[in-house]
């Protein structure tokens, strides 16, 4: 009687872990929100990043101008979007040697999608690509195009409204950049402010 | 008096030999740091633009039936010109001092008799196997060797790094030794060379060979930018054939040589595969030159 007791027990506990799985999984669906609302139709993110530099071990890359175009949307609840511009300017290195001869992304749009991990919004850019040409005569890779491709995750905090990518966004979110097949280190602040309709509306994620 | 005349002259040619003894030394390259891997490129030669030093620390190289690990470092090392725009690869230039491909034996799993204990055998059958057909007389070696000019190697780096296409090319051969095969026994030769046209992508072998991926490995770089060091760059080829062994066994050869051809099997393309595991560096040559000026 007792173990048929025990057995029924396990087994309401196991539903219940299960019902918190399926939970867990049902929040990982934030959407785009302005003034609490959630975003009909779709907006513009418009900016420049705070502070953004790439580093492949040994070297990094920094630029003073990094500006993005980021379209918005909801798709049955949840926030999905497009990187559709990234133009980089006045990118140099922590290299006496090497300076960036040309730098831009390719394959523009990215796909991007939001989702919560551990009760954060994040949000991920995938299909990323940038090819990078690094000069100077004394530089190891002068000429040679060294290109970043991979996926990134970064936290979006409603209080700033910003999107910050870094090593703990990466991990968090299980993505990751690479340049010459090597694992790179990426740290940006990425204001979203909406440019369009709602501009000047306070944006939020959930 | 005479005495005195040739402590003199002694005194002087000595002082000569110092002297020249000094200007050779200036004459050497004294490369420091993570340079000093660059010691043989050919960084004076007008038409270098880059040094390139790459060190295979295992892999295999499978030759119709016969599987050699890589155990012993093999060094590939010269300079390499500048980029031809329309193939992407860069003229090979040979190492100063001639060692352009290391010489370096490998070990023959099995020796002479090909015979290799299976994985699961006891560790004391494998120990008697390896001591009774791998020791001095019937053991076997192999060694890759160019079989043609270093000029005749090719190089991209944009292949290379970016995972995509051959990113050497390379004309060799395989030297087979052991006291009974005598010393011209090879695989390949100057005139029938084994091409490997090694890729850090993924390669589309004919059967029964499958594709294989290799990799660009993890850059790293030192000395402020001026060298790119890249670890586990895993450059591979099944696709390769190579022609059959010749010239084993002395004035035996016409009775050796098939022996060996029948060990080897099939070595037709789909058959055999390189696979070297690399810590490929490349640096400027003006970097190289640059450091070797600063320390004279």
């Amino acid at each position: 009687m007792k173990t048929k007791a025990t057995a029924i027990s396990t087994a309401l506990a196991a539903l219940a872990v299960l019902c918190a799985m399926f939970a867990t999984s049902a929040s990982a669906a934030p959407a785009w929100k302005f003034e609490g609302k959630s975003l009909e139709g779709s907006e513009v993110i418009l900016g420049a990043a705070i502070d953004s530099q790439l580093t492949i071990p040994g070297m990094t890359t920094k630029c003073a101008n990094f500006l993005y175009k980021v379209t918005i949307k909801n798709e049955a609840g949840t926030g999905k979007g497009e990187v559709t511009e990234l133009p980089l300017y006045e990118c140099t290195t922590n290299s006496e040697v090497c300076s960036v001869g040309k730098i831009g992304a390719e394959k523009l749009p990215w796909a991007s999608k939001l989702t919560t991990v551990s009760s954060s919004p994040y949000i991920i850019i995938e299909g990323i690509k940038v090819g990078i040409i690094y000069t100077g005569e004394e530089c190891a890779v002068d000429g040679t195009l060294v290109t970043v491709t991979g996926t990134a995750g970064g936290l979006i905090s409603n209080v700033t409204e910003t999107a910050t990518f870094d090593a703990a966004s990466f991990t968090a979110t299980g993505t990751s950049l690479k340049a010459m097949s090597t694992k790179i280190e990426w740290k940006g602040v990425f204001p979203t402010e909406a440019f369009e309709w709602k501009r000047e509306q306070a944006i939020s994620v959930s | 008096m005479q005495k005195h005349k040739a402590r003199v002259v002694a005194t002087a040619l000595l002082a000569v030999a110092l002297a020249a003894l000094g200007l050779a030394g200036t004459a050497q390259a004294k490369l420091t740091g993570a340079f000093t891997r660059f010691a043989q490129c050919p960084y004076k030669t007008a038409d270098v633009r880059k040094c390139l030093h790459s060190v295979t620390n295992s892999g295999e190289v499978v030759l119709g039936k016969k599987k050699v690990p890589i155990e012993k470092a093999v060094t590939l090392q010269g300079g390499a010109g500048a980029v031809d725009e329309a193939t992407e690869f860069s003229k090979f230039f040979a190492a100063t001092n001639g060692v352009t491909l290391s010489k370096t034996p490998q070990n023959v799993p099995g020796g002479l008799l090909g015979i290799v204990p299976d994985a699961s055998s006891p560790f004391l059958v494998k120990l008697l196997i390896k001591f009774f057909l791998e020791n001095s007389l019937t053991g076997v070696s192999s060694t890759l060797e160019l079989a043609k000019a270093a000029t005749d190697i090719k190089v991209s780096e944009f292949h290379l790094v970016g995972e995509e296409q051959v990113a050497l090319e390379m004309p060799i051969k395989v030297r087979l030794e052991n006291p009974f095969l005598g010393k011209n026994c090879y695989v390949g030769s100057a005139t029938n060379p084994i091409i490997w046209k090694l890729t850090t992508g993924t390669t589309s072998p004919p059967g029964p060979n499958k594709p294989i991926s290799g990799s660009g490995g993890e850059g790293e770089f030192l000395e402020g930018g001026r060298i790119i060091e890249l670890k586990n760059s895993k450059l591979v080829d099944n696709s390769w054939s190579a022609p059959q062994a010749t010239g084993c066994g002395g004035i035996l050869s016409f009775l050796v040589t098939p022996i060996i051809n029948s060990q080897l099997g099939t070595t037709t393309a789909g058959n055999n595969t390189a696979i070297l595991v690399n810590t490929v560096s490349t640096a400027a040559k003006s970097a190289v030159n640059k450091n070797d000026e600063e320390n004279p």
